[in-house]
């Protein structure tokens, strides 16, 4: 059972509260910081009230309980069958959590149960042990703040060695490809993990020296005619980006997407994918690339 | 009822955070609701849950509420919180810590001990009217027991009852990678309940072209996965906004889950008990799944599904008029090679050919070549030829390429 109490906020706050409790810590201010910094934005109205007047008999007015323990949960069968899953997927190797505890419970699903059928075909190769190793020596630098020596081979072939600090690693279900997203001295630079040649840990990092820089990002207005359920496809389609959307009649809306400017070519194409249900409203050079597009294509079926 | 930022049913919240988060501008009026109470009631709660995601613009037909998230920037699903908000008694919280702490020691008790212990240690320490008797205690038990968070055993003639901890499992050792899957996973609101029990995790994983939405159809994918693991058929109650709501009922076998890495759309491939075939349903459509009877042959439908996926561009099995061929040549200039590597990563059941350093040819035998519509589009200034079985698929082509010079000011004549 996926939609149950247990796996609630309000379970998890009470059993923080109770923990304060049990050590004998707790105090008003605490059960109401604890609320407010882990609930719902209301729930400051209903917790505490809740436990004060004993309609939820577990703490008594002296913010005492009569639990002797601090308040743990097993892990559901539901929750061991889904780790048991993540056993199953080829990415796991790239982690490698113990298996131990699991050996006698059955997985929530098998890999072969999904088609992702509009992925790319050339994923990262997550059974190469040198991918691997690259992957686990980011996931280090990250998780200590090292600073990293990355060689890779860029897109046109030539070779680089950076020494950066690595921020993020990124993943795109799409693509199937890990990129890690560094900083250097004056700028960002992004590597997709399969290209890395080599990979080495360097020194901590110092706070000063961490400044990766924001992504640029741009403004595209599209105008959007609404036929062949087209409203419906756009809005899904480009749902992952920040959006504002304006209706400006039964048929018509203007949409306003934030996109950061290195995806500039991928979300041109994705315009173009919807035909002439997208209209280009600004930027004016963005509407001049597709206007090159169409231009390039009548001369060659013309 | 008194307003509660908790829940009894996911169903109806579902809906309204999908039009708040797809569309976003819609006006209160606009939204399909029983009353006007009832629209306030779940955009407060869904405030509540989610905060600061959420935005309000202000036009003429009224406030407009809508949530709009950059999902490259977040740190987790904002969306799963509505998986936090299932609502509960003073009892179903009083039994689940008074029962949990009893057994914390690894202490084995039959309903009758749970009872009097509840009753002596834990409600004697306040002012309520709650009590404990062993038929609400025993269906306690027997919930706590089919969720795995206890274990029973034959004791003489009594069961009884202990936590099923495992200090094999190390949460700390899986923290990454749940970290990542939470977000990655189809069934990801999992990891997340298991994040929600661990000191602030890792923040070092994004992800791009992540389509959040489909978390809210998680409880639906968990019924279809474990109908899936059962080989059993499932009964489903479909609710399409094309049928202005209207229900439809259908019984498959589910065989696969599809899914748009490119739109977040997930789809269930059944085969239809009624109609005899392979159909797919978008989950976000279907509004109860009821297991059925066990499926007598799988193996056979299996072996029908792998002869039939291979001629499947998407998710639509055409009209049933059999396969349609297309053919399109890609013409590209110097320094434009990323392109043929493209037709490559992207030809799914097609085939590419590359006769020279400059030209590749896509051809594909599919159910319904319409599907390769957007995609043949994305193409577009360097389609030197495109042809089809099914002539109304270049005559669309091409009446859109027309239509999109006629907006972009060009000549609407060009392209015939």
């Amino acid at each position: 059972m996926l939609f149950s109490e247990v796996y609630g906020s309000y379970y998890n706050v009470i059993a923080a509260i109770l923990t304060q409790a049990v050590a004998d810590e707790l105090t008003d201010g605490r059960i109401n910081n604890i609320v407010r910094e882990a609930a719902f934005g209301e729930s400051v109205l209903t917790i505490p009230a809740a436990l004060r007047s004993e309609a939820w008999p577990l703490l008594t007015p002296q913010n005492a309980t009569p639990l002797a323990h601090a308040p743990t949960m097993p892990l559901t069968l539901l929750q061991k069958r889904w780790l048991k899953t993540l056993l199953l997927d080829p990415r796991i190797r790239l982690f490698d959590p113990p298996d131990a505890g699991l050996g006698d419970v059955e997985p929530l699903y098998a890999p072969d149960d999904f088609c992702y059928f509009d992925r790319c075909l050339d994923g990262d190769p997550y059974e190469d042990p040198q991918y691997i190793a690259h992957f686990k020596t980011i996931l280090t630098a990250l998780r200590e703040k090292r600073r990293l020596r990355v060689r890779f081979v860029g897109r046109l072939g030539t070779r680089h060695s950076w020494a950066c600090i690595p921020y993020k690693l990124e993943y795109s279900s799409k693509d199937d490809k890990f990129r890690v997203l560094t900083s250097l001295p004056r700028s960002t630079m992004t590597v997709n993990v399969a290209r890395i040649k080599s990979c080495e840990l360097l020194d901590f990092r110092t706070e000063e020296s961490y400044r990766p820089l924001p992504p640029v990002r741009d403004t595209l207005v599209l105008e959007l005619t609404d036929e062949r359920n087209a409203l419906e496809r756009v809005m899904l389609h480009f749902s992952h980006l920040e959006k504002q959307t304006v209706r400006l009649d039964e048929r018509h809306y203007r949409l306003t997407l934030r996109y950061d400017r290195e995806d500039e070519t991928e979300l041109l194409i994705r315009v173009l994918s919807f035909g002439p249900v997208l209209r280009v409203v600004s930027p004016d050079s963005f509407a001049e690339k597709v206007k090159e597009r169409l231009d390039k294509q009548k001369n060659l079926r013309a | 009822m008194a307003y509660s930022e908790l829940i009894k049913n996911f169903e109806r919240v579902r809906d309204y955070m999908r039009q708040f988060y797809v569309y976003g501008f819609k006006s209160r009026e606009e939204y399909d609701a029983k009353s006007a109470r009832s629209y306030d009631n779940e955009r407060r709660r869904i405030e509540s849950w989610l905060g600061d995601y959420m935005s309000f613009r202000q036009d003429a037909s009224g406030k407009n509420v809508f949530l709009s998230v950059d999902s490259r920037a977040i740190p987790g699903n904002p969306l799963y919180s509505a998986f936090k908000a299932k609502s509960f008694t003073a009892g179903d919280v009083a039994f689940h810590f008074y029962v949990l702490d009893l057994l914390a020691d690894g202490a084995e008790l039959t309903v009758h001990e749970i009872v009097d212990a509840i009753t002596d240690r834990y409600l004697s320490a306040f002012r309520t009217e709650l009590t404990a008797d062993d038929s609400t205690v025993r269906k306690k038990l027997r919930e706590y027991e089919a969720l795995g968070l206890l274990a029973s055993r034959k004791r003489g003639r009594e069961l009884v009852y202990r936590r099923t901890d495992d200090g094999r499992i190390d949460p700390e050792a899986w923290r990454d990678a749940v970290a990542f899957f939470s977000e990655e996973d189809p069934m990801g609101v999992v990891g997340s309940f298991l994040l929600d029990k661990l000191p602030p995790g890792p923040a070092y994983f994004g992800f791009k072209h992540h389509y959040i939405l489909r978390a809210l159809d998680s409880e639906v994918l968990c019924g279809i996965l474990q109908a899936m693991d059962e080989n059993r058929r499932l009964a489903l109650t479909i609710r399409s906004p094309r049928r202005r709501g209207a229900e439809t009922a259908h019984t498959v076998f589910p065989v696969k889950i599809y899914v748009s890495t490119q739109s977040g759309r997930q789809y269930l491939l059944g085969y239809h008990d009624r109609f005899r075939k392979f159909m797919f349903f978008r989950l976000d459509s279907i509004h109860r799944v009821v297991p059925g009877p066990p499926e007598p042959d799988p193996e056979a439908l299996r072996e029908r599904y792998a002869q039939f996926r291979r001629h499947l561009w998407g998710v639509s099995a055409g009209a049933g008029h059999g396969l349609e061929h297309i053919e399109m040549t890609v013409r590209i200039a110097g320094g434009e090679e990323y392109v043929l590597k493209r037709l490559e990563r992207e030809k799914r059941c097609g085939r590419v050919d590359l006769p020279d350093a400059r030209t590749g040819v896509f051809t594909a035998d599919v159910y319904d070549a319409a599907e390769l519509l957007p995609w043949l589009r994305t193409f577009i200034g360097r389609i030197e030829r495109l042809e089809c079985s099914n002539p109304a698929v270049t005559e669309r082509f091409d009446a859109d390429l027309r239509a999109m010079n006629a907006m972009y000011g060009g000549d609407m004549d060009a392209v015939q």
